[in-house]
């Protein structure tokens, strides 16, 4: 798992708030402007090869992930997750075609392909999306001019003992006058994993390939034009949590850019990007035992979107930010049940539906004086929802409603104020409205089965925006490489939208429940705190540590479902040179806040004990670095709050990884 | 000049194309997916009698008939007659006559008379005859036409049939509609009707019927349905809604006031 947790602000030029993280995870590039910043993080930010991207970003306070299964975690931001949150992966939408949530946006993007992850929480996170959640964005590698040879690159492969799973990946890069190429490949194959005290989780499997090209032009000095595309095929997903596992999920994800930067002009910074992109998702049950029924459950996404932004230094004190987006996405999810000398019963589960989504949005900062700071950001989206063909029509009007499509303008605002209270210290608050759409299943999702409480969910075409008040502040001090951040935020929330049980409606699924149906309650309200240290005091020594709280609660006092308890994730490391060890804990208290109608039960705290090793030499003039851990060492049997169907997960872990760089 | 050419060659040329058009449009055939059973002349009448169905074959159940009637010397259309059906079942031992529905006008509907049997039984039991009588209007003759007809039993019943608990009555039902189901929101028509005697059968508006619809083997409904309600001669419309293809049962139950008739009967439909 990852050993590298960080966060920190982008240098001055970034537009960005306290509000915004980035973890870097590569070996730096050093560019004389990011200078200050990156070099105190690079050593910390060293990637453990075989970690996923979610074991990565799992580190970051904010952020925390609802599990079905080992693979294909659904992302959170304070809790808040789904159709509350943007996940972009450079900027770019991507839905899922699973009904079922099996296929967030993270699960393309392997650790090799990332440059950094950016977190923008509450009032700056609707920037490129309107959303009261906030935006993950995950910043893919570009092909990299700056290395001294033509081609370069690296091999790396791993074992881990829990799942008996191995990974290898090819890295290639070229560069030559004004052209560069970068390509890359990574295969994945995982057995069920092991939890503690020794047993086996049935259908948690998987196995996956990943496949990334780019070129990219230098136009001129400032200017340069990239071709991206991104290729993900898994197979024999499983998802333990759920009746159904992946037979197959294939992702294609193109764009072309261009960006320009150039520091003396007052358009200091601009981009623009065309991209498409298309996920295939084919559910299966045919490993099942006992299933009652077979079913197949296909689904399909289709995006095609472009932006465009840039930065204007407007004076000395003051810089604006403006964006420009578009984005069509097309879903569609069937489902067809087999019984023995029957006709195929056949439905859409998604019927197929357009939405269309448009915004612009600005943020102007003025840096008063050197101690005062003001952020003004703003967003507008119109998003329009269709119904596209008469099955999906006729489908929906069944539940009354004759005309399903509709139109909403959202409107985002937030102003934050800083102030320097001395050299070490500095202070932030700000506050602001957010609102989101629903999504498709929360509109026209068609009897989806929820395994956690274990109903069926219908869609509402006439749900309200969900919308929230919010404030956070944060204290930050910074002195030499030693960096702490006190966070906490308030989010009020109106038309939150939640499953309502009808008792007149009969479930699809054999042996659920009932059958919900999305609602809009009056309210609920959210808060928190989030701390995090990086202490670099003693020479060879650092220390990183994040702890979270999250509090949520309805507007009738019920808890909130799917909130993490409090949890303290601290590593420290010792690398005199060649070497390192890294010890690292993880410990949440047990959550008692829980909403049973949510399917929700209590989740007992755990502690968890990592220890990693790690070794550079040069072989054969190729960097070569071994890395050697064993995670879980107490082989402690826990799950986390979040993670559906209580499904244990995974119990002591040995893995062994080996890279070479040429 | 040049203009003007281009115009008038656009003017000729667009009342070619209006003439063309007027020569082209001809009168649709009435009878354009309908189904042709027999033709024969209504002795009497001096009428040729053309009969058409809506589906491809008659089955036990409501069975739409068309019929397109001709002068037997001038071979023209007839558009004034009134129509009167009788069907008979003739089992050798004993006779029965069925359901029907004359057509409604003594105008024809676009040239065509439409009309109705429903076949209570199979042919199977017996031998069925439809006797057509045509009182032409046209040249106030009378005569009449008999055909034998072969009734078979679909694979889905559409024909059910009941005695009234609360009176002790033979009722008779026959499904219209859905008669191509789809997902949806789906019309859902049947017909009732009591047995007065063997040979006759009148229209039932006496009865308030539940529908329940459900997949047998998958052990749920659907949501929204409206129970079928009387409108006219014998006819009751409701909703159906399925929720997804497959084998649905149509559950029916129903009521005279507040008095059970019947709750043990359904319609099975697959598609």
């Amino acid at each position: 798992m990852g050993s590298f947790i960080a966060h920190a602000q982008m240098a001055g030029n970034k537009l960005n708030a306290d509000s915004s993280r980035f973890i870097e995870l590569r070996e730096v590039k050093i560019d004389a402007k990011q200078k200050s910043i990156h070099q105190s993080l690079q050593s910390f930010f060293k990637a453990n090869n075989a970690s996923t991207l979610e074991e990565i970003m799992n580190r970051l306070p904010e952020i925390s992930f609802v599990r079905r299964g080992p693979y294909g975690m659904d992302p959170t931001i304070r809790s808040l997750n789904g159709g509350q949150i943007n996940t972009l992966v450079d900027g770019m939408r991507i839905y899922g075609a699973c009904t079922d949530k099996m296929d967030p946006a993270t699960i393309y993007i392997e650790p090799m392909n990332l440059e950094n992850i950016q977190v923008q929480t509450g009032n700056s996170g609707f920037l490129s999306g309107s959303s009261i959640g906030g935006t993950i964005n995950l910043k893919v590698a570009e092909p990299d001019y700056r290395q001294a040879k033509q081609i370069s690159g690296s091999l790396s492969s791993g074992y881990q003992s829990a799942a008996n799973g191995w990974f290898k990946s090819l890295l290639l890069n070229y560069a030559s006058g004004k052209w560069a190429f970068r390509a890359s490949g990574t295969y994945r194959r995982n057995d069920d994993y092991r939890i503690g005290g020794g047993e086996h989780i049935n259908f948690s499997q998987f196995e996956k390939v990943n496949y990334s090209f780019s070129a990219k032009y230098r136009y001129n000095q400032y200017t340069f034009l990239k071709a991206d595309f991104l290729g993900d095929d898994g197979w024999n997903i499983g998802y333990p949590a759920l009746p159904m596992d992946v037979g197959y999920a294939a992702a294609r994800i193109g764009s072309i850019s261009i960006e320009s930067e150039n520091r003396n002009k007052t358009l200091y910074k601009w981009s623009a990007k065309l991209y498409a992109n298309r996920i295939k998702h084919f559910m299966d049950d045919t490993h099942r035992p006992d299933v009652p029924v077979h079913m197949d459950m296909p689904g399909i996404s289709k995006t095609i979107g472009a932006y465009a932004d840039g930065e204007w230094k407007l004076n000395h004190n003051q810089s604006l930010l403006l964006r420009a987006d578009l984005a069509s996405t097309y879903l569609k999810a069937t489902m067809t049940m087999y019984q023995p000398g029957q006709l195929p019963m056949y439905m859409l589960t998604w019927p197929d539906h357009r939405k269309y989504q448009s915004g612009v949005s600005a943020s102007w900062v003025n840096n008063f004086d050197s101690l005062w700071r003001l952020q003004l950001n703003g967003r507008m989206d119109i998003i329009n929802y269709r119904l596209i063909s008469a099955d999906a029509k006729e489908e929906i009007s069944i539940l009354g409603y004759p005309d399903a499509s509709r139109n909403d303008l959202l409107k985002n605002f937030s102003a934050q104020i800083s102030r320097k209270l001395n050299e070490t210290l500095k202070a932030s608050f700000s506050i602001g409205y957010a609102e989101r759409v629903p999504t498709g299943s929360e509109l026209y999702g068609f009897y989806l089965f929820n395994s956690q409480d274990n109903f069926d969910y219908i869609g509402n075409p006439q749900l309200l925006n969900e919308t929230s008040f919010q404030a956070e502040g944060s204290l930050v001090f910074h002195k030499a490489a030693n960096r702490f951040q006190l966070t906490a935020y308030y989010k009020n929330i109106q038309n939150y939208i939640t499953g309502l049980f009808d008792p007149s409606l009969t479930s699809m699924t054999i042996g659920a429940e009932g059958v919900k149906s999305y609602i809009n309650i009056p309210g609920a309200i959210l808060k928190g705190v989030e701390l995090s240290a990086v202490v670099n005091q003693v020479k060879y020594w650092q220390l990183v540590s994040t702890l979270r709280y999250t509090y949520g609660r309805s507007n009738e006092n019920v808890p909130l479902p799917l909130i993490p308890p409090l949890k303290n994730v601290s590593s420290v490391r010792f690398q005199p040179g060649r070497f390192s060890a890294q010890m690292e804990y993880e410990a949440a208290s047990s959550q008692y806040r829980i909403n049973t109608d949510a399917g929700e039960d209590v989740t007992e705290g755990y502690f968890l004990l990592h220890a990693r090793l790690g070794y550079v030499m040069d072989i054969f003039k190729c960097t070569t670095s071994i890395q050697f851990g064993m995670e879980n060492i107490f082989d402690k049997l826990y799950h986390e709050h979040q993670d559906w169907g209580n499904i244990p997960r995974p119990g002591r872990n040995i893995y062994v990884q080996l890279k070479i760089s040429f | 000049m040049k203009k003007s050419i281009i115009f008038l060659s656009f003017i000729s040329l667009s009342l070619f194309y209006v003439s063309c058009t007027k020569d082209d449009a001809q009168e649709p055939d009435p009878t354009a997916g309908l189904t042709k059973l027999t033709e024969g002349y209504a002795v009497g009448a001096a009428t040729k009698v053309e009969i058409y169905l809506e589906n491809a074959t008659l089955t036990s159940g409501y069975n739409k008939f068309y019929l397109a009637l001709y002068d037997s010397v001038s071979g023209k259309r007839i558009d004034q007659s009134n129509i009167s059906l009788t069907p008979m079942m003739d089992m050798g031992t004993m006779k029965h006559s069925a359901p029907y529905e004359n057509p409604a006008s003594r105008n024809s509907v676009g040239h065509l008379y439409p009309c109705s049997v429903v076949f209570i039984m199979s042919s199977m039991g017996g031998n069925w005859t439809v006797k057509f009588k045509i009182d032409n209007l046209e040249n106030n003759k009378i005569g009449d036409l008999t055909i034998p007809v072969t009734v078979t039993e679909p694979t889905l019943s559409r024909m059910k049939s009941f005695t009234g608990l609360h009176d002790g009555n033979k009722y008779f039902v026959a499904l219209i509609e859905p008669s191509s189901p789809k997902i949806g929101i789906n019309t859902m028509e049947m017909a009732i009707y009591k047995r007065a005697t063997m040979m006759s059968f009148p229209a039932d508006s006496s009865l308030s019927i539940t529908l329940t619809p459900e997949m047998p083997t998958m052990g749920h409904g659907s949501p929204n349905n409206i129970n079928p309600t009387h409108t006219r001669l014998g006819h009751y419309s409701g909703k159906v809604n399925f929720t997804m293809t497959g084998f649905w049962r149509l559950n029916l139950d129903y009521k005279s006031g507040a008095a059970i008739a019947d709750s043990t009967q359904y319609f099975d439909i697959e598609f």
